[in-house]
């Protein structure tokens, strides 16, 4: 069920390069990996929309409540020279390539999340698993990523 | 993982079967058996050969647009043995037109040149194989490069992998070649000549020449130099001496789509699962290149199939 992809991106890699990344690959999120491929992070559109608005703008549940747009512009041009190591999540929730599938399910779920890493016995990125695919995985019968 | 194979110029593969082809006039196809699609590009079709062999491996390159997309999306429904790291990119894959006439044995292929990539985006790449080094005992390196790559990157690459004790096999034009053997030369070196006969630089017409050309590329520093001679023969040279691998069963030209490829998946193959035996490994990718011509499309051959091949071509010492 998983995807055996290993597109990662490193931890100084800066957030305007990481928003051309997701965006050519039409993704959501992307782990971060060091250079041993070691899963050090994960780094989503919803980080960085979080890095890029007012703090207390999370808590609304409009976006008629901000002042001036033009903040958010400012903030991302503020933010888009650093790396993405200060925004991304860490330590990254994953999962281990021989777990079942219904503990990515869980953690998905429970994390509110669309993309998990799965890795192997020595943290090293080996693919990735999405909602989708474990949708898919459920609707087949399938109990192995 | 053991292998990591890198295409820098991917492409969608059309096949198209039409019977008595000929230029300036309609072709209608008959059913749509007689086109096919897939995913292609010299490193990607080791990668999916070696996967039938049962040999998991990263396939790494440079990807864009939708026809990127459909090369990425048809490539992971092959075979999980198949891990991607491609690096995404503004302009377009290309695509690989393959016109095959079974009635007259010819094939007619047009390939299309493929996207620009910028300085940014192959430094991306050149980072990501680095780290994707770190998981392989071998790599291989093999096809053309699109626009605005450097040509010594090949000898990049296979510097970055010998650093690391991988091993490096590597098909491709001469241009590409000579640069990377005068620089740091891959461990098994097969030209490319499809298109022109040219290695180091110098033309090759006489049979002579094939074979100093591939002492040359033993004494650069390869291990392993395999040399196309005239279609249905191979020079292979070693430190130990030089062969001649001749076909002896009737070859379907029309069927050569891919054995290039194979034939270098049966290298490393016989490398990994068997033993690194050089004359070995070539007379295993011959058979794997026979085995290819064997059938209409480029689909990759079994072990059962390659080891069939084992008599259908004769091995002579010539140095």
């Amino acid at each position: 069920m998983m995807v055996y992809d290993i597109s990662a991106v490193f931890e100084d890699e800066t957030v305007e390069r990481v928003i051309h990344i997701l965006s050519k690959q039409s993704v959501s999120g992307i782990p971060v990996v060091d250079d041993n491929m070691k899963v050090v992070g994960f780094i989503s559109e919803n980080d960085i929309i979080k890095a890029a608005v007012p703090s207390y703008f999370m808590l609304l549940q409009s976006a008629s409540f901000i002042p001036d747009t033009n903040q958010l512009i400012k903030n991302l041009s503020r933010i888009k020279d650093k790396p993405i190591s200060e925004f991304m999540s860490k330590p990254p929730i994953t999962v281990n390539e021989n777990d079942p599938l219904i503990t990515a399910a869980d953690l998905l779920i429970r994390h509110g999340l669309k993309t998990l890493p799965v890795i192997d016995k020595n943290s090293r990125l080996v693919g990735i698993i999405r909602r989708i695919d474990v949708l898919r995985g459920v609707f087949e019968g399938k109990e192995e990523l | 993982m053991e292998v990591l194979t890198v295409t820098l110029n991917p492409a969608l593969d059309r096949e198209i079967y039409i019977d008595n082809f000929e230029i300036n006039k309609l072709h209608r196809l008959r059913s749509l058996e007689r086109t096919r699609m897939s995913p292609g590009g010299k490193g990607i079709n080791v990668s999916i050969a070696l996967a039938k062999l049962g040999i998991p491996s990263i396939a790494m390159g440079i990807l864009g647009g939708y026809v990127g997309r459909v090369v990425l999306e048809e490539l992971r429904k092959i075979d999980k043995r198949i891990t991607t790291n491609f690096v995404h990119i503004d302009g377009e894959t290309r695509e690989n037109i393959a016109i095959i006439d079974e009635v007259n044995d010819t094939i007619t292929e047009i390939n299309g040149p493929g996207p620009v990539v910028s300085k940014e985006d192959v430094d991306h790449f050149l980072r990501r194989y680095r780290m994707s080094l770190s998981r392989a005992n071998c790599v291989v390196i093999s096809g053309s490069i699109p626009i605005g790559v450097d040509e010594g990157i090949y000898a990049q690459l296979s510097g970055m992998a010998k650093e690391r004790n991988v091993c490096v096999f590597m098909e491709a034009t001469n241009a590409l070649l000579t640069k990377a053997i005068k620089q740091n030369c891959p461990d098994v070196v097969k030209p490319d000549l499809r298109g022109e006969q040219v290695v180091l630089d110098q033309k090759l017409e006489e049979f002579e020449d094939y074979v100093e050309a591939a002492e040359e590329i033993i004494n650069y520093g390869a291990k392993l130099a395999v040399l196309s001679y005239k279609i249905k023969n191979d020079i292979v040279a070693t430190k130990e001496g030089v062969w001649l691998i001749s076909m002896t069963v009737p070859l379907e030209e029309s069927h050569l789509l891919g054995s290039g490829d194979a034939y270098v998946a049966g290298m490393v193959y016989h490398a990994l699962r068997k033993k690194w035996d050089l004359l070995e490994m070539a007379k295993f990718g011959f058979s794997a290149a026979v085995a290819v011509t064997r059938r209409k499309s480029k689909e990759m051959p079994s072990i059962e199939d390659i080891e069939a091949e084992r008599n259908s071509f004769t091995v002579e010492r010539v140095k």
